[in-house]
């Protein structure tokens, strides 16, 4: 098992599904139909669970392959199809407060710095997977950059739960994990989350016509 | 035996959530509802006894725990509960006239969510393990979204969108801390305690890696921050107050919030131990007096009573958590009294905001005047509001802001104590003009409240405390709250 757990972090499988998890949330940013950047989000919570389930393997570790299944079923299955639920419905596309090419560069300037900043404080240490911190800590600035930029109350939901995917691959990548219950109990209230946001969003739509939060604008001092 | 101790306020009004949601008998909901408040309520009290006089004990395998710290927030919470709930038996019963879009509610879901928020805030309070304090208060964010979003109408909506986005990213990146610190105790300490428990933390804290506990504190600041409404991720403090019910603004006002400054509470005290006092303090300190000198202008130029509130609700957590900065036990002894003062405080304003709603028909401050010529109980109780709001003496705000600005002054940070000095003097300024105008002159024509009186009777419990607080300080209370000083400076 020690063999194991030295090897993973320079395991190029990791790296690879940090690279797609890194990919698909580019992609979230630079999509216009909304059927598609929930596509997108579901197989960036695939990835997320796909490198759980190798700490899981080269750990040996049960508890850890129990949490990647059920983030799998959780944030790759049940919650986006909560949200494509929605996008279904929703007849415009993404609206953005800048432009998609001018949001892209910001992404990448954002993974620059998110790169450069983790090398610094975590520096190459052996009990850490190397490519994931970096990738989860951009990832978290992308999560935010999009729950900023998007107007559409539910494309501000699918950056919280990027943002959310993202803080997952930390723990997972730091600690291999948190211990099972907290993690479960997480999971779980994220979709209790993602339910009650879905919910608002519907009734913003009842109430509004479409989902859009600019015109949310009576409250003010 | 113990972890039953520890889990009877969580459990109690858990178990009187389930009832309203699955009894079929609507008469008998708020009966049940406030049989689990009440019950919840003693034994909350009984757990603060037993922490407060037996010292701290950790139960359940490590995962709970009860200290002062814990029992205040559990005082707190199973206090304001019960006010809350009784309040609102009335307060509902006229809701539907007094605001447009009071769809109702089906029956129990009020009553459920409610109780179901005070079982969080308990469960949070006596959590050892802080995956299970972040779990029972994310699951406290959203029943609170939920209070906020009642009304059927665009801009209670706007509050309660506000409230969610801006509290799930807040909350997102107080889990983004838990997993920092988790590792930065896994590295050191190995898988002790689950690397999660926070007295193993606090024990082991010197051996942690001071790097990352640096950043955990950061974003369990920003995070627990933004939950509990400190400048500047306060935006949705005054929509979300505003918008909601009166009872459920009550409710958030006071219990979540000192659920959230707890949860802040416990990672500064790791960071003490792991940095040295004088780092963390000075964050503290920061954010305390920035929300204390954001709310001010806010609560000069208001138009809303409600509103008004919130913005001094703002100005309150600001100086709790300034006083936590303050570097010296006295102002922490004086903020934590403070936690307790204007809860009493908020809870009385915001429930007699449904009373002012219910007779003027209107939440604009301007239509409220001359309450005191108009209804004297109604008069005497908003001016006890007043003097707890602006901490005048006899009000227990008084003694809690001069216990923190005196403990300010002696300590290492006089410069933020006078800062926050000269903000509440401004504030101050503020609410006893508006107060002024509410309480004096004629009488407005049809301003009568046609609540019935029992529904006053929480009220006037909140100002006895308020008040009886101020003049004097039980041995029980003082207690508590040097044990709950004990629990933050170890």
């Amino acid at each position: 098992m020690n063999v194991l757990t030295g090897w993973l972090p320079q395991s190029n499988t990791v790296n690879l599904l940090a690279g797609a998890f890194l990919l698909t949330a580019l992609l979230i940013v630079t999509r216009r139909r909304p059927l598609e950047v929930v596509t997108a989000l579901r197989v960036n919570a695939i990835a997320l669970a796909l490198i759980a389930l190798t700490v899981a393997l080269a750990t040996g570790a049960w508890h850890i392959g129990l949490s990647a299944g059920l983030s799998l079923v959780i944030k790759a299955g049940v919650i986006p199809w909560l949200l494509a639920g929605r996008a279904r419905r929703m007849t415009r596309e993404v609206r953005t407060r800048v432009s998609i090419p001018t949001g892209a560069l910001l992404c990448g300037a954002l993974v620059v710095l998110a790169f450069s900043q983790t090398r610094e404080l975590f520096g190459q240490r052996a009990d850490i997977l190397a490519a994931c911190l970096p990738v989860s800590v951009a990832v978290t600035l992308i999560g935010l950059f999009v729950m900023v930029t998007r107007t559409q109350a539910l494309m501000q939901v699918v950056g919280l739960v990027l943002l959310e995917n993202a803080i997952f691959l930390a723990a997972v990548s730091l600690t291999y994990g948190m211990p099972l219950v907290v993690e479960a109990g997480v999971l779980l209230d994220l979709l209790a989350g993602v339910t009650v946001l879905g919910l608002f969003v519907r009734r913003l739509e009842d109430a509004l016509g479409e989902a859009d939060t600019e015109r949310l604008t009576e409250l003010r001092g | 035996m113990t972890a039953l101790w520890v889990l009877a306020p969580v459990l109690l009004p858990a178990l009187a959530a389930g009832a309203c949601l699955l009894l079929r008998h609507r008469s008998a909901m708020p009966r049940v509802a406030l049989a689990g408040a009440v019950s919840g309520a003693v034994a909350a009290f009984a757990l603060a006894m037993r922490a407060v006089g037996g010292g701290p004990f950790v139960t359940a395998a490590g995962w709970l725990h009860a200290d002062g710290l814990s029992a205040l927030v559990s005082v707190i919470g199973g206090g304001v509960l019960v006010a809350t709930l009784l309040h609102a038996r009335s307060y509902l019963a006229v809701l539907p006239a007094l605001e447009p879009g009071d769809g109702g509610w089906a029956p129990g879901r009020w009553e459920a969510t409610m109780l179901g928020l005070a079982a969080c805030v308990q469960l949070s309070a006596v959590s050892n393990n802080l995956g299970l304090l972040w779990i029972a208060l994310e699951g406290a964010t959203l029943a609170s979204a939920v209070l906020v979003g009642y009304y059927r109408r665009t801009d209670a909506l706007e509050a309660a969108w506000k409230y969610l986005l801006l509290c799930s990213v807040g909350i997102a990146l107080a889990l983004f801390a838990t997993v920092l610190l988790h590792y930065a105790a896994v590295s050191r300490i190995g898988e002790v305690g689950g690397g999660l428990e926070w007295t193993t933390l606090r024990d082991a804290a010197a051996a942690l890696d001071p790097r990352f506990v640096r950043l955990a504190f950061l974003f369990a600041l920003v995070g627990w921050g933004a939950k509990i409404g400190l400048a500047p991720m306060h935006a949705w403090v005054p929509d979300a107050y505003g918008r909601a019910p009166a009872p459920a603004s009550a409710l958030l006002s006071t219990a979540v919030t000192a659920a959230g400054v707890a949860a802040l509470l416990r990672f500064a005290t790791v960071a003490r131990t792991a940095l040295g006092p004088e780092w963390p303090e000075r964050w503290l300190a920061l954010f305390g007096v920035v929300s204390v000198v954001v709310a001010v202008p806010f609560l000069v130029a208001q138009s809303e009573y409600k509103r008004l509130l919130a913005w001094s609700s703002v100005k309150h957590t600001g100086l709790v958590v300034l006083a936590a900065g303050l570097g010296t036990p006295l102002a922490l002894f004086g903020g934590l009294l403070h936690l307790l003062s204007q809860s009493a405080a908020k809870s009385l304003g915001f429930m007699l905001g449904g009373h002012l709603l219910r007779a003027s028909g209107s939440h604009r401050l301007d239509h409220c005047q001359g309450v005191l010529a108009a209804d004297r109980g109604l008069g005497t109780l908003l001016l006890v509001t007043g003097i707890g709001l602006t901490g005048l003496p006899p009000s227990a705000t008084f003694l809690s802001q001069w216990l923190t600005l005196a403990g300010g002054f002696t300590g290492p940070r006089p410069v933020f104590a006078a800062v926050a000095l000269i903000a509440l003097a401004a504030g101050f300024l503020g609410l006893v003009f508006h107060w002024v105008c509410m309480l004096t002159g004629p009488a407005r024509e049809g301003f009568t409240d046609a609540m019935p009186r029992s529904a006053r009777a929480p009220l006037w419990a909140m100002a006895v405390v308020l008040v009886a607080l101020g003049v004097w300080l039980p041995a029980p209370v003082r207690a508590l709250l040097e044990s709950a000083v004990q629990a933050v400076r170890p």
